[in-house]
């Protein structure tokens, strides 16, 4: 492009037949801004009654299929209770508690649903969650070394990564992380390699640790132990069906949350990118480094609306039963300024993340595009 | 019904079984799920149904609450501050109990014109919704040793407070002397007046109303509170405990009086709290460490508690990840993003998007 230079509004976006100038940029975060806005004013009874009956359907859902498991030798008792009970944790898990816990039903004033006490059914302590989540990985979204999303600290999603021979593995051990995604998303808080490199103390490591095992205990108390115990001679049926419903649900969860940032089109960025970042290229980053699903209502509700991430992204306290409200305006907005508005069905956009793991795993051979943002 | 059995029944139970609950369902509560079958089930806040509804007029509303085993019982003549929902989104005013402690819990309240929670409350409560409530608060409650000799003053809603007083000291084994002066412009605005009436009967109770703006009826009388209404309708006034609550200008004038002639102590209720003060920038007080700050008008209340040594929990800096949220016990605040100025009365807000305008009370 033969951009002229100005100084007083520099151009501080490129990309393949796009350039935007800082002022342009700005722009274009007033009217994502104005959006939230929008929403925001709106808000009312129906999103408080929304989330109160998916609540009560969550809680019911959970106590039928817990009901049903005890009947577990019976076979189809076995398989409804078994499927109620993966549902309702993929629905506490994804569109009541990580939203909750961002902060997105505050606004009820309703202590049950308060991000500041709210606790998940998830080994992954809420606290710990908040802070590598919602701070870390929502401020810093996909930026190579401090989005410790980027890979979990044993993935290579990014050229950036430096590679090394155990990513010659990661294709494999990508489903183990994925059958294992609650345990993986727990620990992953550790920053373990924080500690090796010394930037984190050994004691505030162990305090850490404590607290998750803390919370450890009581969830595997809860689905391995008490609940089979209380079945008696049934336990077997039990212990599985939990089993079964912990790993659905943390199968379901990985799919989504890795659609969400690492498809074919999500950009990763670099520490030196976000240096004095504004406002609005904060927004831009949002939507360049995150990815959406498309299908039906039950299909976005299931995902948490995190089919929306890219909406999740730019307005992660908006309650997300809205997101679908706003998702043709913002994309209407991407395209007036030239930006990649990344949406595709699951299939289609978990193809391309299984790619980049291939890719990944091999060392990189090209540099990367000498872009700015 | 007895509020206090109610809860020492609950607290006598085997803490096995609810031990077990609370590990069956971890990390919620067992009523969390019992909440399905029965709303006033919470293990996290005070719940009561609304039991009755009273129209005391078109004006004002008692309202009879069975609160769930939370709830601890409450001293005669306290507050609480009660929640509601109101268009999905919980709202909260404070009232004071208008029962004695022991009998069903009671709230009387006025209409206020304002949209708010006493307008909600009293236009369309009806019996079966469910309420929230806090611990019962305040001091405006009989002394250790009661006084031989009390002198109530009330106006208007004042009357809820000192009614839970007096109900409850004629129900003891007291044995000397009330006097409860209390002022109302109209009859029709009267709240309580049932129970008024059969208090009446009991010859420790003298008990005078004094209507402004209707003729008084049998007993009653003409008037209106001035600097000299109590010394000169009130055999030995000065020399009485008193207690008073009522609107504003009522109070002041109780206290003006008091502070003249007044020998003996005086409690009294304010219901609205003083207006806060506002402008560009502010003062800053943090309640917990004691300290305080000036902050200037587009500063963030976050940076202007970083600026006077403190460290509060933060994050993202930049409104997205709520780790700094703080509560603002008092204050208007303004939305350093939208723009938007705030009234806060105990509301948490996220710190580092929002500045001080004028005095700012923080929890930090
Ligand atoms: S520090 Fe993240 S919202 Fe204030």
């Amino acid at each position: 492009m033969n951009a002229k230079v100005d100084h007083f509004d520099p151009i501080v976006f490129e990309r393949p037949g796009v350039t935007l100038t800082r002022s342009q940029v700005e722009a274009f975060g007033r009217e994502i801004d104005a959006l939230r806005e929008e929403i925001m004013a709106d808000l009312g009874e129906q999103d408080a009654r929304y989330i109160r009956n998916l609540v009560r359907t969550q809680k019911g859902m959970e106590l039928a299929g817990r009901g049903l498991l005890f009947l577990g030798v019976l076979p189809p008792a076995w398989l409804a209770g078994t499927a109620l009970l993966s549902v309702s944790k993929i629905l506490e898990n994804m569109e009541i508690g990580h939203n909750v816990m961002h902060a997105q039903w505050d606004w009820l004033g309703d202590p049950a649903l308060d991000s500041s006490t709210y606790d998940w059914d998830n080994t992954c302590p809420a606290e710990q969650w908040k802070h590598s989540h919602n701070y870390m990985h929502h401020t810093f979204t996909n930026v190579v070394g401090k989005d410790r999303d980027v890979g979990y600290g044993i993935m290579r999603m990014s050229d950036e990564q430096r590679w090394n021979p155990a990513y010659l593995f990661q294709p494999a051990y990508n489903w183990v992380l994925a059958s294992f995604f609650q345990w993986g998303v727990a620990f992953h808080d550790l920053e373990y390699e924080k500690l090796l490199k010394g930037e984190k103390s050994w004691a505030e490591y162990r305090e850490q640790r404590r607290k998750i095992m803390k919370k450890v205990r009581k969830q595997v108390g809860k689905d391995y132990l008490l609940f089979p115990l209380l079945a008696g001679p049934f336990a077997p049926w039990v212990l599985a069906g939990n089993a079964t419903a912990n790993l659905t649900r943390n199968l379901w969860s990985y799919l989504i949350i890795f659609c969400g940032h690492f498809t074919e089109h999500a950009e990763m960025f670099s520490e030196a990118e976000i240096e004095n970042e504004t406002r609005g290229q904060w927004y831009l980053r949002q939507l360049l480094g995150s990815s959406n699903l498309e299908g039906g209502p039950l299909f976005h509700i299931m995902s948490g609306n995190l089919s929306h991430q890219i909406e999740h992204h730019l307005f992660p306290d908006m309650p997300s039963n809205r997101y679908k409200q706003v998702a043709p305006k913002v994309r209407e907005i991407a395209e007036r300024y030239g930006l990649h508005y990344n949406s595709g069905r699951l299939s289609r956009q978990f193809g391309t993340v299984l790619k980049r793991i291939n890719r990944l795993a091999l060392p990189s051979r090209r540099t990367r595009k000498n872009a700015t943002v | 019904m007895n509020v206090i059995t109610a809860s020492n029944s609950h607290s006598g139970s085997p803490g096995l079984i609810r031990r077990l609950g609370k590990a069956l369902s971890t990390p919620f509560d067992p009523e969390d799920y019992l909440a399905l079958f029965n709303p006033l089930q919470s293990a996290r806040e005070i719940r009561a149904r609304v039991t009755g509804v009273h129209r005391e007029s078109d004006q004002a509303v008692t309202l009879t609450l069975q609160p769930n085993r939370l709830w601890k019982g409450h001293r005669a003549g306290q507050h609480v501050l009660l929640g509601v929902d109101i268009g999905g989104v919980r709202h909260q005013r404070c009232f004071s109990l208008s029962s004695a402690p022991g009998d069903a819990l009671t709230i009387s309240v006025k209409r206020q014109g304002r949209g708010g929670v006493s307008d909600h409350l009293v236009s369309r409560c009806r019996e079966g919704d469910v309420l929230t409530l806090a611990e019962p608060a305040g001091d405006f409650v009989l002394p250790e040793t009661t006084p031989e000799r009390l002198l109530m003053v009330t106006a208007g809603s004042g009357i809820t407070p000192v009614h839970s007083i007096v109900k409850s000291l004629l129900a003891s084994n007291f044995d000397g002397k009330v006097t409860w002066v209390h002022f109302e412009r109209h009859y029709q605005q009267l709240m309580l007046s049932d129970s008024l009436a059969a208090l009446r009967q009991d010859p420790r109770l003298d008990l005078r109303l004094v209507v402004s703006g209707d003729s008084p009826r049998d007993g009653d009388q003409a008037g209106r509170l001035d600097a000299q209404w109590l010394t000169e309708n009130i055999a030995d006034a000065a020399g009485q405990t008193v207690f008073t609550c009522g609107p504003a200008g009522f109070l002041d004038t109780v206290m003006e009086w008091h502070g003249e002639h007044g020998r003996a102590p005086l409690f009294h209720e304010r219901f609205k709290a003083a207006p806060v003060v506002a402008g560009e920038g502010g003062r800053v007080h943090f309640s917990r460490t004691g300290g305080q700050a000036e902050a200037a008008a587009g500063l963030s209340l976050l940076e202007a508690a970083e600026q006077a040594g403190l460290k509060p929990k933060h994050g993202c800096r930049m409104g997205i990840c709520h780790t700094c949220k703080c509560k603002v016990s008092k204050g208007r605040v303004r939305d350093l993003q939208s723009g938007e100025s705030r009234e806060l009365n105990g509301q948490e807000v996220r710190i580092c998007i929002h500045a001080a305008e004028g005095d700012v009370e923080l929890d930090l």
